[in-house]
């Protein structure tokens, strides 16, 4: 056991050539690697939705020009090892981990595979199948709770070049060809779109080795994205996916037009975190929908765009330059279905006029300021919070968090609830079966009681269930759409109405 | 920068020593100490000098084994819920605002053997805290009937979320099908209808509670930052008024099976088509070799690496993803083979490229240099898996539950690493029988 020494290091002073970022952890025995590149799915050429997703997993899961795919599975497997890959709207990164006893090995090989990938055929056909497999059988027909959040995405970035799911859509995916992936590669794998990423107890020399052999990619690298401006929704603007379900999948949002780089990203976070925090008890949404009235499994909003890593810590290496404000409902009996939204947006709209209680301001800073102590635990996340850190601007974020919190007041944070968050313009994505007679409760404003398990209910919260059961939505009918689950993610954008 | 940070970050260099594994005598290279109190509670206690984060773990030997009593499934994960419902003196408000001050990351989940708490917390300074208002909990649980009713639909809505999840469905038609009188036959979460009745049910979970949630069924495992001294001091501080139960769990013996069983799930919309096959096979041991060789078997023949895998996945491309899964169990389970194949039409070849592999490897002794492999493998992915303080504790669980005793890891691998091409065959010809198959597919996709 001893002290390793933190050296941060990241090479960015050329714009065309590649950068680094190093997180030396001397005596470590094993090594973390992340190459990022900052090229995603917005990058998809109009019509070729999905290549970047496609491009770069033939990377991560394809042969290289000497090896095999088989050949590459046989010679990780002894080492314990892998290649990951996560494809975001931004950006891309390929993950990996290995013991000190293998870094040669492990290392020549994904040096292959991204500098000198094979492209085969056969390849490229097993990795599109899957990829369109994924969009129209297991998003669609397997996995509801995310096929929500996907719909949201529609919603909320139609005619956005983040307007697409990362995988694509059927059809396009059905036109691509290998030499699309191959056009991909060349056009964007430039040096000055890549960050490599080195955590652990590699050797002092190790670093340059890495950063000459990358330097064979070309040097130059891609403008930056001109994005739209977001489009906020125009009042409350309803899609509703129809298939046979016993539950209603819902999730909602609107763009907000901050980011971790902005100050009032921090008072922002303490009213999110206060209002949804991901899978915490502190959630109000949470307290008000599960704890209080046991309707389903859980509830929660987030300022940023969430995806979970290990445990229930933020996942890192999505950073976008958009964002937007979300709730996720999870599942319930579709009986619920109407009382839930109510219950969600009129809580919404407490928060909005009301601001965050002060007692909950303090708890909800001194939770995160704990919290996110546990944010970066393993070498990848340590070395993924570092890149993002960059990304945004910090020197370390999680540092900045301990830095700026203290000095917060619940003012602050109330007025940035004003600022960036509504609560009457929403786009709603909804899963659920028996769509048109919900979406007529919903124009014509029905009460939408519900019925408890428990015949003693507190009487506060009957009291409470008749003000939600009642709370108006102004919802439109031709701001409704009743689309088929099953002909999502087939084209481009929503399904057509019929 | 605070000096509570810079006493954080300057505790986030400190590194992990993990050994070169190949060399390594022990898989489990950490010191441990285990003690079990007058009471019968187990505390392990792994105090390593390294980053400010404790891991808090309390195992309870109650899962769906436990289960044994007809239309009580689901009631071990039903009580994990309930355990979140505070005590007299700290009700589940106060509960809630102490682990969110802490900060900490916190959860339960439950198993077909065991239910885990866990508080990760940073600061030794709150270690005292965590172990106070833990062991309250344990001990002095309090909740009324409301409480159960509404916290029983929670449990409802936990169905809900996963009810779009064809393998969810797969492996409960699987299990229900395979077994006919152990515990095993459902799942973690229940049937539904047992779900369903779960408001009717306090007097049962007061019960289960009598029965389970004692000391002479608990593991309390701490990793982390903090003294052991300390530590035991704390624990029997808060622990020992805790009393035993020596209550003795009688799960139903599962009869042999004796003919091949075959079952076929019609989901509602599409999906990609789904294959289990199932074979009865041993409990975990770290002494008998049978569930070690037929580890070794899986990954050789199913694994990511193995010839079959690379044939149907990467070559014919018949199989989206191919796999064997023999998990440790307290009593005997079953040895499954999963695959999610690419069309329906397939499934047939696919459960017969199966079946004749398992014949294969009936006939011809496996390979020298591929069990060498899967060896090397197998320790470097638990070697992976000790990078963190929370890694090094939750990598332990597992075992904790097995058998009460850390030490069983170390003489798991001792058994991998002894393990010969013959002993393989042997375990596959007991094991791989066709009247102890049951075989379970799921298609689907006609509906919208």
């Amino acid at each position: 056991m001893g002290l390793s020494v933190l050296l941060v290091s990241c090479a960015r002073e050329n714009p065309n050539r590649l950068s680094s970022e190093l997180l030396p952890v001397e005596g470590n025995p094993l090594v973390s690697f992340r190459v990022l590149t900052k090229v995603g799915s917005a990058h998809d050429p109009q019509g070729k939705e999905g290549l970047c997703q496609l491009t770069c997993s033939l990377l991560a899961n394809g042969g290289t020009k000497d090896l095999t795919f088989k050949e590459i599975q046989k010679q990780f497997y002894p080492m314990a090892t892998s290649v990951g890959l996560r494809v975001d709207k931004e950006m891309a990164v390929f993950t990996g981990q290995v013991h000190l006893d293998n870094l040669e090995k492990f290392y020549g090989i994904l040096k292959a595979m991204l500098l000198d990938p094979g492209f085969r055929e056969e390849d490229f056909q097993r990795l599109k199948t899957n990829q369109i497999n994924f969009l129209e059988k297991t998003l669609v027909g397997n996995w509801d709770e995310q096929f929500g959040k996907e719909i949201l995405n529609l919603m909320m970035y139609a005619g956005h070049p983040y307007g697409h799911h990362e995988g694509g859509t059927v059809e396009s995916l059905q036109a691509l060809t290998l030499e699309d992936v191959k056009a991909f590669y060349k056009q964007h794998f430039l040096q000055g779109n890549i960050i490599i990423g080195l955590a652990g107890g590699y050797p002092v020399d190790f670093p340059k080795k890495v950063i000459d052999d990358f330097a064979v990619l070309p040097e130059g690298f891609t403008a930056a994205l001109g994005l739209p401006d977001q489009r906020m929704p125009d009042g409350l603007e309803i899609v509703i996916a129809e298939k046979k379900t016993p539950a209603t999948a819902m999730s909602m949002g609107f763009p907000v037009f901050l980011s971790r780089a902005d100050d009032d990203f921090f008072a922002l976070w303490i009213a999110g975190s206060h209002f949804g925090e991901h899978r915490q008890h502190l959630s109000w949404l949470f307290q008000k929908i599960r704890e209080e009235r046991g309707q389903n499994y859980g509830d929660y909003a987030y300022i940023e765009h969430f995806i979970q890593g290990r445990r229930k810590y933020p996942a890192t290496n999505y950073c976008r330059q958009q964002q937007y404000f979300s709730i996720w409902i999870r599942p319930l009996a579709n009986s619920n279905r109407h009382f839930a939204l109510r219950q969600a947006l009129l809580e919404l709209k407490k928060l909005v006029e009301e601001g965050i209680p002060k007692d909950r301001f303090e708890l909800t800073r001194t939770y995160l300021l704990n919290y996110t102590k546990l944010y970066a635990q393993t070498l990848g996340e340590r070395l993924g919070w570092q890149m993002d850190s960059h990304y945004y601007g910090y020197d370390d974020f999680l540092a900045e968090v301990q830095k700026r919190l203290p000095s917060l007041t619940h003012d602050d944070v109330n007025k940035a609830i004003k600022k960036y968050l509504n609560f009457d313009k929403l786009y709603i994505a909804l899963i659920t079966e028996d769509a048109q007679s919900f979406k007529d409760a919903l124009v014509a404003n029905i009460p939408s009681p519900i019925t408890y398990a428990n015949p003693n209910m507190p009487k506060e919260i009957l009291e409470e269930d008749l003000i939600y059961q009642t709370f108006p939505l102004d919802v439109k009918p031709e701001k409704v759409r009743v689309l088929p689950a099953a002909e999502f993610f087939q084209k481009t954008g929503l399904p057509e109405n019929k | 920068m605070t000096k509570q940070l810079s006493v954080f970050l300057t505790a986030l260099l400190l590194m992990f020593a993990v050994p070169s594994i190949l060399r390594s005598s022990g898989i489990f290279p950490y010191e441990y100490k285990i003690k079990t109190l007058d009471s019968g509670l187990t505390v392990v206690s792994i105090p390593l000098n390294n980053p400010d984060i404790i891991s808090h773990y309390v195992i309870v030997r109650s899962g769906s084994r436990n289960e044994v009593e007809p239309g009580k499934s689901g009631f071990a994960h039903f009580f994990e819920h309930m355990m979140f419902k505070g005590t007299k003196t700290m009700p589940t408000e106060a509960y809630n605002d102490f682990i969110t001050e802490l900060g900490a990351g916190t959860n339960g989940f439950t198993t077909d053997d065991y239910t885990c708490y866990f508080v990760v917390f940073a600061g030794r300074e709150n270690l005292e805290e965590v172990i106070k208002v833990e062991a309250d909990r344990f001990i002095n649980l309090y909740y009324d009937e409301e409480m159960l009713k509404t916290e029983a639909t929670v449990i409802e809505g936990e169905y809900y979320a996963s009810v779009s999840n064809p393998s969810r469905r797969l492996s409960e038609t699987l299990r229900n099908t395979a077994f006919e009188k152990h515990s095993y036959r459902h799942t973690t979460l229940g049937y539904l209808e047992d779900i369903l009745d779960m408001p009717n049910q306090y007097d049962y979970s007061q019960l289960f509670r009598k029965r389970f949630y004692v000391p002479d069924n608990t593991i309390l495992l701490v990793a982390g930052d903090f003294d052991h001294e300390q530590l035991m001091g704390y624990v029997h501080k808060y622990y020992d008024d805790w009393n035993p139960s020596n209550y003795t769990l009688v799960t139903p013996e599962e009869p042999p099976q004796t003919k091949p069983k075959r079952a076929h799930y019609e989901w509602p919309t599409r999906t990609l088509p789904l294959l289990a096959i199932g074979f009865h096979g041993p409990a975990y041991s770290d002494e008998k070799i049978d569930l070690a060789a037929l580890d070794l078997m899986a990954e050789i023949a199913f694994s990511r690496s193995s010839a079959l895998y690379l044939r149907l996945v990467i070559e014919e491309q018949k199989c989206q993803s191919l796999s064997a899964s023999f998990s440790d169990h307290r009593d005997p389970y079953l040895l499954v083979f999963n695959a999610v194949v690419k069309k329906e039409e397939d499934l047939p070849y696919v459960e017969e490229a199966i079946l004749k592999e398992l014949e294969r490897l009936e006939q011809e002794l496996v390979d020298e240099k591929a069990l060498a492999d899967i060896k090397s493998n197998l320790k470097y992915s638990f070697a992976n898996a000790l990078g963190t303080t929370d890694g090094i504790a939750s990598s332990l669980l597992h075992y904790l539950n097995l058998t009460g005793d850390p030490g069983t890891v170390n003489r798991l691998f001792d058994l991998y690493d002894k393990i010969t091409p013959q002993d393989i065959q042997e375990m596959v010809k007991t094991y791989f029988k066709t009247t102890n198959s049951t075989v379970v597919t799921l298609s689907g996709g006609k509906a919208k």
